[in-house]
């Protein structure tokens, strides 16, 4: 029986993406084929995420252009296609970043996503791994033409270990399939419609689930972050590293990535792919529990398999594991073998961090207090040099 | 006006016998008679007559009903519905209203045959939750036709089974969109579905489901009574039937008038038996012939076509010219504008109204929809600048077709037609921000006719 369905499968379609062709299996949207070719091909998506069933169609960022719908009726769609829900046909062409209405479509996408963004990425949490951050830096213009206010919520705290920043969420549901398909029980949602629809627990309820923090690591931009990692630190100072653990939890796969500087674990969130989704493993989603999440925060909690490949683009990864060629120091050189410390490791020199404060265990966000050495950022005492260089 | 005469009627012909709203008047009258013939015939027949009678979709996107029905999938041991779209909400329709309001049972009527037709055995009405009083008025017509035998079990002995329910909306617009309205529905957030798969394939439940207008479906009745080649010949090429038109805005007469589509818009609204003109004498400056999300125009472009024809009160002359110069029959919510209106004011209100109700899934109708109603409201309080214009424009044309539903759509359409017929009256707003504040810029060239070279 097994053997008839496997001489029966349908065969695979082709589809020619930005004049590249590729043979997916027949139900592979537009997308995901995309992400088979991979590079500049594939459209951005902030919405649809592979793991969560029903997700995408909303951002509208992955809109293309079907120049052919199919072999058999070669006919253009009229309107641009959303390529996360959109699926491929046997002959399919599809233009995406070869198409000129694509590209404009994507545009105003962008323009309109970030109107109403609070772009407050300098005291973003998600600064650095942001989604937005990346589709803005790729589509968007310098300027704005947006003169009004921009958008803003009553605050609501949802628990103690997610914050939310209603001001930068996107709409893009995926907390919501999250609670809906991992968690037990959701106990949040989207309230409201139209511009003033926010994510809301309605009755500020706390979202405390097992596996609530998944929420987190889907949120495509810094509406939800984690509390317990909260202005501790900027993801691009910390080194992610994978490590696991025997998690007791059976529907923990106990697979994350630890952010650590030092020694100090700052944060733990589950491992990422290339598209930014939680990694499978052996098909299933590697979402991790809240335990593993939150409470395990020392090294010895977990065997670390090593550091975390970084995608080069990626602030984080931007000079730490690219191998690169450092230019010869050529300052001892010129000056006869001296060797002045005319260049001093600002981390010694400035103890921008109090050493006699870890960070990453205090219970609550950090605060500018927790950053000053004794006696500084005290207000009247002009005397101290507020970046904290020696005073000679 | 030259030679007004009242078009043939086919829904509201009874609308002022006495007690129509009951059951025993009703069919006193000649009601339910569609579903005794209906009954003698076979479901597939029933819609072939719908086919036949060329009657399109009154809810506003016009496509024909019968195909509509044969697109209906029938899987084996699955239950289809047929549900009725009551969520009457589009600014300057008020049409369903009035006929479930005054004659409910001719709706409950054309839902037993069509539900016959589709073979749907559970059949809702989706009503907007403001229309409150009028569930009383169908709820009390859905009990007298059980009473009398035209719902429940094996209907008049023919073996077949319906019940009809009732579903009130909670205020919202968008869930006037079908799968919006589906997911209502179901219980959930009035959000549109991605289609495909459409409701008649995966509908409400994921079961094959037939979304109509109320209009929609008590045309079915005067099509079985009188037969789908006979309703054909009323009206003008592919807009055949009565169409129930709701006429609001400057007029001697507004209200809900039911027309044969083959009169010309002049006549329509200032003939004596529909609009009867624009009170105190005063000119036509605009139109939406067809409810809030149409484009509207100019009274030049209105009463001609571009290509100098009368324009008439169907499908296709509405829409000729295309939107450059056409609009479109829409849900049939005729709204005329006198010259003493003022189109930046307008599009304010209704950039003000898509705003408010778009539900928020998709970025540019969420973002693009309060941006504009921001820029025009700057406008219309003489703050806007010359780039405003372009900038609305350019906004617009971000959204449109780039949304799930149409809602996207009809809150750029508005938009897009008020600056493409009237962008003299925007730049005066913008050139004279103190007067525009205490006086309209008037009547100016919009009724002066216009001619516009035909290209060969």
């Amino acid at each position: 029986m097994a053997d008839e369905v496997k001489n029966d499968a349908p065969q695979k379609f082709k589809v020619t993406i930005d004049n590249i062709s590729i043979d997916v299996e027949p139900g592979t949207t537009i997308l995901n084929a995309a992400r088979q070719i991979g590079g500049d091909v594939t459209p951005p998506a902030m919405c649809y995420y592979s793991k969560l069933e029903g997700s995408g169609g909303k951002c509208r960022t992955c809109l293309v252009e079907v120049a052919a719908g199919s072999t058999n009726d070669p006919r253009p769609m009229p309107k641009l296609m959303a390529s996360c829900r959109t699926t491929v046909m046997d002959g399919m062409v599809v233009k995406n970043i070869t198409s000129e209405r694509v590209v404009e479509a994507r545009n105003g996408v962008v323009e309109l996503l970030l109107i109403n963004h609070p772009l407050d990425c300098p005291i973003c949490d998600q600064a650095g791994e942001c989604h937005l951050q990346d589709l803005g830096y790729d589509h968007g213009k310098e300027g704005t033409r947006y003169e009004f206010k921009r958008r803003t919520f009553e605050k609501e705290d949802i628990g103690p270990f997610i914050q939310l920043h209603m001001t930068r969420c996107i709409l893009c549901y995926r907390c919501t399939y999250v609670a809906d398909q991992i968690t037990e029980k959701r106990v949040h949602g989207v309230v409201d419609r139209g511009d003033h629809a926010a994510i809301s627990t309605y009755i500020s309820k706390a979202i405390d689930n097992d596996f609530s923090g998944n929420m987190i690591d889907v949120c495509p931009v810094g509406a939800l972050t984690d509390k317990t990692f909260r202005f501790k630190n900027r993801v691009w100072f910390t080194k992610p590293v994978d490590a696991h653990r025997d998690c007791e939890n059976p529907k923990c796969c106990g697979k994350a990535t630890l952010w650590l500087r030092g020694d100090e674990v700052y944060r733990v969130t589950a491992r990422k792919d290339q598209w930014g989704e939680v990694q499978s493993y052996d098909g299933k989603p590697g979402w991790i529990c809240n335990t593993c999440r939150f409470d395990k925060k020392k090294t010895d909690d977990w065997t670390v398999e090593g550091l975390t490949t970084i995608s080069r683009h990626s602030v984080i990864g931007a000079n730490k594991y690219a191998k690169l060629d450092m230019p010869a120091d050529t300052i001892k050189k010129v000056l006869h073998g001296r060797d002045p410390k005319l260049l001093m490791n600002i981390h010694n020199v400035s103890d921008v961090n109090n050493p006699n404060i870890h960070l990453s265990e205090i219970e609550r966000p950090a605060h500018m207090d927790d950053f000053a050495k004794s006696g500084e950022f005290v207000k009247g005492e002009g005397e101290s040099t507020q970046w904290g260089l020696p005073k000679e | 006006m030259k030679g007004a005469r009242m078009s043939k009627k086919l829904l509201l012909e009874k609308a002022h016998v006495e007690g129509i709203r009951t059951y025993d008047v009703y069919r006193r009258e000649g009601g339910y008679r569609s579903v005794e013939k209906a009954f003698k015939m076979a479901p597939g027949d029933v819609t072939e007559e719908v086919k036949k009678s060329g009657l399109r979709g009154r809810g506003g996107a016009g496509f024909p009903t019968g195909l509509k029905w044969s697109f209906l999938a029938k899987p084996e041991g699955i239950p289809r519905h047929l549900v009725v779209n009551a969520d009457e909400s589009e600014p300057g329709t008020f049409k369903d209203r009035y006929l479930m309001e005054f004659i409910p049972h001719i709706l409950i009527e054309g839902m037993i045959v069509s539900s016959f037709a589709l073979g749907s055995n559970v059949s809702y009405i989706y009503i907007r939750g403001e229309y409150a009083w009028i569930v009383d008025i169908l709820e009390q017509a859905i009990a007298e036709a059980k009473q009398h035998g035209f719902l429940g079990k094996n209907i008049l002995g023919s073996g077949f089974d319906c019940e009809i329910y009732i579903q009130r909306g909670a205020g919202a617009y968008i869930c006037g969109e079908e799968t919006a309205l589906l997911e209502s529905l179901e219980g959930k957030r009035g959000n549109p579905r991605i289609k495909p798969p459409f409701p008649a394939v995966k509908g409400v439940w994921d079961r094959p489901t037939v979304v109509n207008n109320v209009e929609t479906i008590a045309a079915v009745v005067p099509i079985i009574n009188d037969g789908g080649d006979e309703y054909a010949k009323i009206g003008i090429g592919k807009s055949t039937g009565t169409k129930l038109m709701s006429a609001c805005g400057n007029i001697n007469r507004p209200g809900v008038y039911e027309i044969d589509m083959t009169i010309s818009v002049e006549e329509f609204i200032f003939g004596d038996d529909y609009c009867g003109g624009i009170p105190k004498g005063k000119k036509l400056k605009a139109c939406i012939p067809g409810g809030s999300s149409v484009p509207i125009l100019p009274a030049n472009l209105l009463l001609t076509t571009a290509k100098g024809e009368q324009r008439l009160m169907n499908y296709e002359s509405l829409s000729d010219g295309g939107f450059a110069t056409g609009s479109m029959m829409g849900s049939g919510g005729f709204i005329v504008l006198d010259e003493d209106q003022c189109v930046v004011k307008h599009t304010y209100t209704l950039a003000r109204f898509y705003r408010h109700e778009s539900c928020g899934q998709c970025s540019p109708c969420r973002e693009g929809t309060g941006w504009m109603e921001k820029i025009l409201l700057n406008i219309e309080n003489g703050k806007g600048k010359m780039s405003d214009i372009d900038l609305l424009w350019d906004i617009q044309s971000k959204i449109e077709g780039n949304t799930i539903c149409p809602l996207g759509d009809a809150a750029a359409w508005p938009v897009a037609a008020a600056i493409r017929h009237f962008r003299d009256e925007f730049e005066w707003h913008v050139l004279n921000p103190d007067a525009c504040l205490k006086e309209n810029y008037g009547l100016a060239h919009y009724a002066d006719p216009i001619h516009i070279p035909v290209l060969q």
